[in-house]
């Protein structure tokens, strides 16, 4: 800091700033510390965890709890199926979205605010609402304990097109008619024109459903029912819990949560300022 | 202008609503109608047996059915009503520390904040069963340091419930925490500068221009975490399985719990529809409170 700086500085109340900034230090801390804490234990060895009063950095980080998750569920696979979920219902979410979006944006036809004011509401239902008959009906349709039974029922969502009429509304209609004009069919004017131009917004949304489906829990465990060749990461962690009884396998606990976590952390810290952008955006159009 | 395509329109909705309407609305619809059958979740819809209110009878009861729903709805009111009594004004704190611009570093506290967020909730229950472990778990060493006695946190029926809507205000407090400040942003800074020449102080400018310029972010905030706080399910089913005494035993469990596992589907199905009335009532009297504060 040079002289000026700090004489102006000076100036203000510097009560106040130390002030906020122990509380901002604070708060981070407080946010951070039980992902911190779990990526330290999965370091940890199984004698360490225990330890009282504990260790809170391992002396020398080892890697065996990772090679004891990977005894006790099929690593590999269950991210491979968590992979398969999330980025196959985010394709469906991002071409149902932006074309249900279009219409709504771009189109007037009777019934329309019903419609949107309809499929809207369902975007505040709790899942556990529709599960029970869901549960049967995949079943009926000869879907379940099976991938495509968690997907299907999630390939389109209220929020997706909400968030796409938002966003394709301000699309200029001059670029539309333009491209009518020459003779352009309406699919290839959503793809061509009017994607590329709310770009961010579809990336945004692309990575939300990304991270959703990957985290999603109830559903999956209930329509694959034990199947575990299609277990996604998130409920092959919960094999790991017949091992948490006592601390001897906190790490392996913890090394398991970390895999689970890590490719959605990934994805948030690069990509970041499209999921801010777009919950402010939908928070202020809506 | 938007021009009456309607065949385009037709096309472009067809998949959303087809999809919206089979696995969502539907549904919903056989929820309600189940609500009123004796149905067992391993049969076919056609096997249902209309029974009028005797779900409802059943649930409200004085039968282990009845104790065990109605516990499920006051756990899940006191979870909901402590999740959002916290998460309100902790977002708003929150969303003042990073928006103010006096100290740096208001950016990197939000990224920390919303990265929660992000996380799985298996995860996050995994590890705060470990954080709250009685005996080494690193919560109750560090109240050790302050001098405070250790907590039974998840295995007392006093605080498993508490120890819940903790973990769960950790993790979504950043969400709510950017809704905050995309509240803020909107508010006009020459309302500052004038209450500043009007001699107005901090607190003051706080209670008269950012709180009731917040109130419909604020609603919004209610509104989802309501909707957020009535699905917890993670932590339950991993961590107490409802218990210890059923202190921890929340709806979307319960109805899991009934309509699945043990195939009661009309009964389990009465319980969503109770649940879905209730957070209209929840949802309807909140707009209407903000509502009337705003034509005061």
């Amino acid at each position: 800091m040079s002289a000026a700086t700090r004489s102006l500085a000076r100036k203000r109340p510097s009560g106040r700033k130390a002030l906020l900034a122990s509380a901002m230090l604070l708060v981070a801390v407080a946010s951070a510390f039980p992902l911190a804490w779990m990526v330290l234990s999965s370091l940890k060895t199984p004698a360490e965890t225990m330890q009282v009063p504990p260790v809170w950095i391992a002396r020398t980080p080892t890697l065996e709890a990772y090679e004891k998750v990977a005894g006790v569920i099929n690593v590999g696979r269950s991210m491979w199926n968590s992979l398969v979920i999330a980025s196959v219902t985010t394709a469906g979410v991002l071409v149902t979205s932006t074309m249900a979006g279009y219409a709504f944006a771009k189109y007037s036809f009777p019934g329309r605010s019903l419609l949107f004011s309809v499929l809207i509401a369902t975007m505040f239902l709790p899942p556990i609402v529709t599960l029970i008959p869901l549960y049967r009906m995949v079943g009926s349709l000869g879907l379940s304990a099976s991938l495509a039974g968690i997907i299907v029922p999630n390939l389109a969502n209220a929020f997706g097109i909400f968030l796409m009429r938002q966003f394709i509304a301000g699309v200029p209609d001059d670029l539309i008619d333009a491209a009518r004009m020459d003779g352009a069919s309406e699919l290839l004017i959503l793809y061509k024109i009017v994607a590329p131009s709310i770009a961010p917004a579809i990336a945004a949304l692309a990575l939300f459903a990304f991270v959703y489906h990957w985290n999603s829990y109830l559903w999956p465990l209930t329509v694959l029912q034990g199947n575990a060749d299609a277990y996604p990461i998130v409920i092959s962690l919960s094999r790991l819990l017949s091992y948490n009884r006592g601390a001897v396998n906190t790490g392996l606990v913890m090394a398991g949560a970390t895999l689970a976590v890590l490719p959605p952390l990934i994805l948030f810290v690069f990509l970041q300022r499209f999921f801010v952008d777009s919950i402010v955006g939908s928070a202020i159009k809506g | 202008m938007a021009k009456a395509f309607r065949a385009s329109a037709g096309i472009m909705l067809a998949p959303a609503v087809t999809l919206i309407g089979v696995f969502v609305l539907l549904p919903m619809l056989l929820t309600v109608w189940l609500s009123f059958q004796d149905w067992s979740t391993q049969t076919p819809f056609s096997e249902a047996s209309f029974v009028g209110l005797g779900n409802f009878h059943e649930i409200f009861g004085p039968t282990s059915v009845g104790r065990d729903f109605k516990t499920a709805l006051l756990n899940t009111a006191i979870y909901t009503a402590l999740s959002v009594v916290l998460i309100l004004p902790l977002s708003v704190v929150f969303g003042l520390l990073v928006y103010q611009r006096e100290v740096a570093g208001g950016t990197a506290l939000r990224t920390v904040l919303f990265s929660t967020y992000m996380v799985p909730m298996i995860a996050v229950a995994l590890v705060w069963s470990k954080l709250y472990s009685p005996s080494e778990g690193p919560l109750n060493q560090l109240l050790g340091l302050v001098g405070i006695g250790p907590q039974p946190w998840l295995s007392s029926p006093r605080s498993a419930l508490v120890s819940i809507v903790l973990l769960n205000v950790w993790q979504q407090v950043g969400y709510f925490t950017v809704l905050a400040i995309a509240g803020l942003t909107q508010i006009p800074g020459s309302l500052y500068e004038a209450a500043t020449l009007d001699g107005a102080n901090g607190s003051e400018q706080f209670r008269f221009i950012t709180l009731p310029l917040l109130r419909r972010t604020l609603l919004f905030s209610a509104v989802i975490a309501i909707i957020n706080a009535v699905q917890v399910f993670e932590p339950v089913a991993l961590i107490t399985q409802g218990g210890p005494v059923g202190s921890t035993n929340v709806l979307t469990y319960h109805i899991r719990r009934v309509g699945i596992e043990r195939a009661q589907g009309g009964l389990g199905s009465a319980m969503a529809v109770m649940l879905m009335l209730s957070l209209i009532v929840c949802v309807s009297a909140l707009f209407a409170f903000v509502n009337r504060k705003d034509s005061e």
